[in-house]
């Protein structure tokens, strides 16, 4: 079987990229451009372009707005940049984010006023992610975040006014963290009242400032086992609070209006595809994955003298495709459902991965349940040591 | 084409020499002085054409070239021999020498006589070569001729009034350095109407026209389109072309006794060309075979396996074609538990090994997981016989040996009188036995010592340089077999034995050994969702033990649409990686730990 016989449904999914920050965190690696809110003009009519080769508008039901802090736009620039994607994707419109259409923004506490909430709402976005890290002023600036605990709390307390879902970013494993300060950001999360928590422990990633001082030993990083105590204490406090953990690093609380669950990011999980625009983002359309260059200045450059802003682009064989389906599924905690698998993959589970499989499961870090395959709690801690051998 | 010369004209003579003291460069310099070779063709070091020669700056293999020189009327043949000057090879150095009327002895004229000056000089001599003495390198500034003629008659009996100055660089001296070889090596002796009588010397395979034959003619003439017989196997063959190195091939019409060069003859396999062999005529009138040279004795042995066991048979042919141009090399196929099919395989050193294993990955593709080397032992059993061991796992148990040897070779260090102490220590330390120190000059000693092999090949040399400040060389050759309280160290992993990664020590510093090896071990070995338990044993007896522990979390990382592609990339070179590795139950091992047991533990700074 090879990529011919496939057939793609189009996408109904978009995922925007917006590079502007106010200050480049030392951690942070991601496509972004420090302080460049001069780039705005270019950025949006780069944007108008990419989508023009659209051709014609895509209807979708889950919109994504990251960064960078898509807040930092001008409220003009904002404005500017939801008339654009209105016309272009369009979405079925009012109701909850489970119900009909989600509609997500990153936003950063600091520079959230009210004038932009505004902005957000009136165009329908019903979801808002908030970059809060904790809630801890020590720890923010241990992870070189420019806002306090204070700018969180207002943030929050804006948003949950305005939007029906409200998720928090939360990381663990800062620099010289520890266990009890950790409990304290999460049970701040769970007071707070929000119905989303995204969790992550700290990483180092090369080219950052952070990788540096941890190569130079003047930064302290947080051994293993104190990680896993804490992301162990993560599962714990948030589910006992009545979060669903739903995939590694993602817990949403149930409420009258659905499971809270982020539908877009679940698209990724579960082997969907998705559009995508803007400097460094990453799409999977037609069984192929693409990425726009990760330069910003690039990106514009490029698009428009009307050039292509793809840097990378792999097409992905029918196997590949199966086996990153079983991968990105385990990520989710109910697994993947083995018959599902076996009739919509186009490959049988079995022949797939049968011996990694069973080697796992009689290690104890996989386990069948209901017609599932699913991580256990110790296969949760050391997921990604599994899937080398799945691929 | 050139004329013939006369017997009396032809002068056949090597060069040998301390590694760097300039042979090659002296070789160079002389086929441009003849005109041999035209200056715009030369090119530094033109008989070291192996690439791995000229990338390691020494050379290997064995060359010969003819060069034709005019003195007072008279025209010579010269035919120089390069010998290789690394300890590894001297069976290469002997085999030249019996192609030779003479040698020049070369010793650098800053560094002096070093341990294997004297070793290839002592060679020489054995072999009846008239020595020429020249101290190369006298345009250096530090250069201390006096002093160097004094060490060449300390050491070897050389008459300072013999002794050449020159230098290989600049060409100064080289003019007179051949009149000298014309003046006092003595032509060929041999009848050229004699019955054909000559003498392999070495071999190549080219891949056009097959094996390709170094010899030297001792008796009688052998002509273009001549039936020959190798008497070893006594095949017969037809001379399709023959003729001279001039340093390419030169096709002759015939070659006389006392001459050396190349015959082809339409040979596709060179399992019927040995070295040492001899050529004559067919029929029955063949001439004696020569005494041919001894086989070079194998020092060390290791494992070779294909890193993917589907690469076994690529890996059988890249050895056997190795071979073919390498017969002190040997190899067989071998089995191991954790390595799966793969090949015991024999070389007379440290470097020659490391060559072979360079020349494999450069010339085959293949991926190779190595053991680590051994030397050879003898064990003797209840019944008094003899057997040499080349792995460690062929040990028995210790109840069914009656007396376990071991290689002792003896030793000589050349380094300036300061440095005595500390190499004095060394030897001490690698259980060595005194033998004499001589002084070779006022500031220049030469220590002998009789040392296990074992405690020689790993890393003497390096430990030599570092005691020394690289002033120290060191030289060795076999002694012969000693009884040693030695035993097998099993290394188990989660209680399975890796019979690739036993060792043979002392039982003296099996504990040390076992300890250090384990930790190494431990440190190579990558985390696994289980416990691995890593053990050092003498039979059922644990001697140390390290823990992998169990890898408990990895980091959680968000995962979103972008990171998908690069997730999956890194994931997957993870899987590759993986695949290289060797799995021991479920535990992978990589390729570098099965050389992890020679840590010898006894460098701390490591
Ligand atoms: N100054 C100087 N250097 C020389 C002379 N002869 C050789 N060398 C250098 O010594 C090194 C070793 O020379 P080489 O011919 O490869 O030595 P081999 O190992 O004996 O063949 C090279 O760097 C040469 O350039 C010489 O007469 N004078
Ligand atoms: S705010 Fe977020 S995107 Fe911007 S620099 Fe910091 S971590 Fe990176
Ligand atoms: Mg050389």
């Amino acid at each position: 079987m090879n990529n011919s016989a496939l057939t793609f449904t189009p996408p109904r999914s978009v995922y925007v990229h917006v590079p502007f920050c106010k200050h480049r965190c030392g951690y942070c690696d991601f496509t972004v451009v420090e302080n460049r809110l001069d780039l705005e003009t270019s950025f949006l009519q780069a944007i108008e372009t990419e989508l023009s080769w659209l051709e014609t508008p895509r209807p979708v039901d889950t919109v994504f707005i990251g960064g960078g802090t898509p807040t930092e736009m001008s409220p003009a620039g904002l404005t500017k940049l939801f008339e654009l994607l209105g016309d272009w994707f369009p979405r079925e419109q009012g109701g909850s984010a489970s119900e009909s259409s989600e509609f997500s923004v990153e936003a950063n506490p600091d520079g959230l006023t009210a004038e932009k909430v505004a902005i957000l709402h009136d165009h329908g976005v019903n979801r808002l992610s908030l970059g809060a890290q904790s809630f801890n002023n020590e720890k923010l600036q241990s992870l070189d975040r420019q806002h306090s605990a204070k700018d969180v709390a207002n943030a929050l307390q804006l948003a949950r006014e305005t939007f029906p879902q409200v998720s928090l970013d939360l990381i663990f494993a800062a620099p010289g963290e520890s266990l009890a300060s950790w409990r304290e950001d999460l049970e701040a999360a769970i007071q707070s009242g929000v119905d989303h928590v995204s969790t992550y422990g700290l990483t180092f990633e090369k080219g950052t400032s952070f990788w540096s001082q941890m190569n130079h030993g003047t930064m302290v990083v947080v051994d293993e086992s104190l990680q896993r105590d804490m992301y162990l204490l993560t599962i714990d406090l948030l589910t006992t609070a009545g979060f669903e953990h739903y995939e590694i690093s993602n817990f949403a609380r149930p409420g009258s209006a659905g499971n809270n669950r982020c539908r877009h990011n679940e698209v990724y999980w579960t082997g969907g595809s998705w559009f995508a625009i803007g400097p460094g983002a990453s799409r999977f359309v037609d069984g192929t994955r693409s990425t726009n260059h990760r330069s910003t200045t690039a990106y514009l450059n490029r698009v428009l003298k009307g050039e292509s802003p793809v840097a990378e682009s792999e097409p992905l064989d029918a196997e590949m495709i199966a086996r990153e389906r079983l991968v990105f599924g385990l990520r989710r905690i109910e697994g993947i459902n083995i018959a599902e698998f076996n009739e919509h993959a186009g490959f049988d589970l079995e022949s797939l991965a049968g011996p990694a499989i069973q080697e796992f499961c009689e290690l104890g870090l996989l386990e069948p349940s209901d017609g599932n395959l699913r991580l256990t709690r110790k296969g949760l801690l050391v997921s990604d040591s599994l899937w080398p051998d799945l691929l | 084409m050139a004329k013939k010369i006369p017997q009396k004209n032809i002068r056949n003579f090597c060069i040998v020499a301390h590694i760097d003291h300039g042979k090659s460069t002296l070789a160079d310099r002389m086929l441009e002085v003849t005109g041999t070779v035209q200056k715009r063709e030369m090119k530094a070091q033109l008989l070291d054409d192996m690439e791995l020669e000229r990338s390691r700056g020494i050379t290997i293999k064995a060359r010969s070239v003819a060069m034709r020189y005019k003195l007072k009327g008279q025209e010579y043949e010269l035919n120089l021999i390069d010998t290789p000057g690394h300890v590894d090879f001297h069976y290469e150095v002997s085999r030249a020498l019996i192609c030779c009327e003479g040698a020049l002895l070369l010793a650098d004229a800053f560094q002096g006589v070093e341990a294997q000056t004297v070793a290839n000089g002592y060679a020489a001599m054995e072999h009846d070569l008239k020595i020429v003495p020249v101290i190369n390198k006298v345009d250096l500034v530090n250069a201390r001729v006096d002093q160097v003629k004094e060490e060449l008659e300390q050491t070897l009996a050389v008459d300072p009034d013999e002794v050449m100055p020159v230098s290989a660089k600049t060409g100064v001296g080289v003019e007179d350095l051949l009149q000298s070889i014309v003046a006092n090596i003595p032509p060929p002796e041999g009848d050229p109407e004699a019955t054909l009588q000559a003498m392999v010397f070495d071999s190549l395979y080219d891949a056009y026209r097959g094996a390709i034959i170094y010899v030297r003619i001792m008796n009688g003439t052998v002509k273009k389109g001549q039936k020959i017989k190798l008497l070893r196997k006594g095949t017969t063959h037809e001379v399709v072309e023959l003729g001279q190195f001039a340093p390419k091939r030169e096709a002759r019409e015939e070659l006389c006794a006392g001459q050396v060069g190349y015959l082809i003859c339409n040979i596709k396999s060179l399992d019927d060309v040995h070295i040492g062999d001899t050529v004559s005529v067919i029929g029955n009138d063949a001439a004696e075979p020569l005494e041919g040279y001894q086989e070079p004795k194998r020092m060390v042995y290791c494992g070779l396996y294909p890193s993917d066991g589907q690469d076994f048979e690529e890996l059988r042919d890249a050895l056997t074609k190795l071979a073919i141009n390498d017969p002190s090399f040997e190899f067989e196929p071998e089995t191991s538990d954790a390595l799966g099919f793969g090949f015991r395989c024999g070389f007379l050193g440290l470097l020659h090994m490391e060559i072979v294993q360079q020349r494999l990955e450069q010339e085959a593709d293949v991926d190779l997981v190595q053991t680590a080397p051994n030397v050879t032992y003898e064990i003797v059993d209840q019944n008094g016989n003899v057997n040499e061991i080349h792995k460690p796992q062929d040990v028995p148990d210790s109840g069914k040996i009656s007396e376990f040897r071991q290689p002792i070779v003896r030793v000589n260090m050349v380094q300036p009188e300061e440095y005595i102490g500390s190499v004095m220590k060394l030897c001490g330390e690698r259980r060595g036995i005194h033998v004499r120190t001589e002084y070779l000059s006022p500031t220049r000693m030469m220590l002998t010592y009789d040392i296990p092999l074992a405690e020689v090949i790993y890393d003497l040399h390096d430990k030599l340089k570092s005691a020394t400040r690289g002033y120290g060389t060191m030289d060795y050759e076999l002694r012969g077999y000693e009884q040693a309280d030695l035993v097998r160290m099993d290394i188990l992993v989660n209680g399975k034995k890796v019979d690739a990664l036993a060792i043979i020590c002392n039982r003296a510093d099996a504990d040390r050994r076992g300890r250090s090896v384990v930790k190494k071990l431990k440190n190579e070995i990558d985390r696994h969702m289980f416990e691995v338990a890593v053990q050092a044993a003498i039979g059922t007896r644990v001697i140390a033990r390290e823990t992998v522990k169990a890898m408990r979390k990895n980091v959680t990382a968000k995962c979103y649409g972008g990171d998908i592609s690069r997730k999956r990339k890194l994931w997957q070179k993870q899987k590759e990686g993986k695949k290289r590795m060797k799995s021991i139950g479920r535990v992978d091992i990589p390729q570098k730990a099965f050389m992890a047991v020679l840590d010898t533990g006894d460098d701390k700074g490591k």
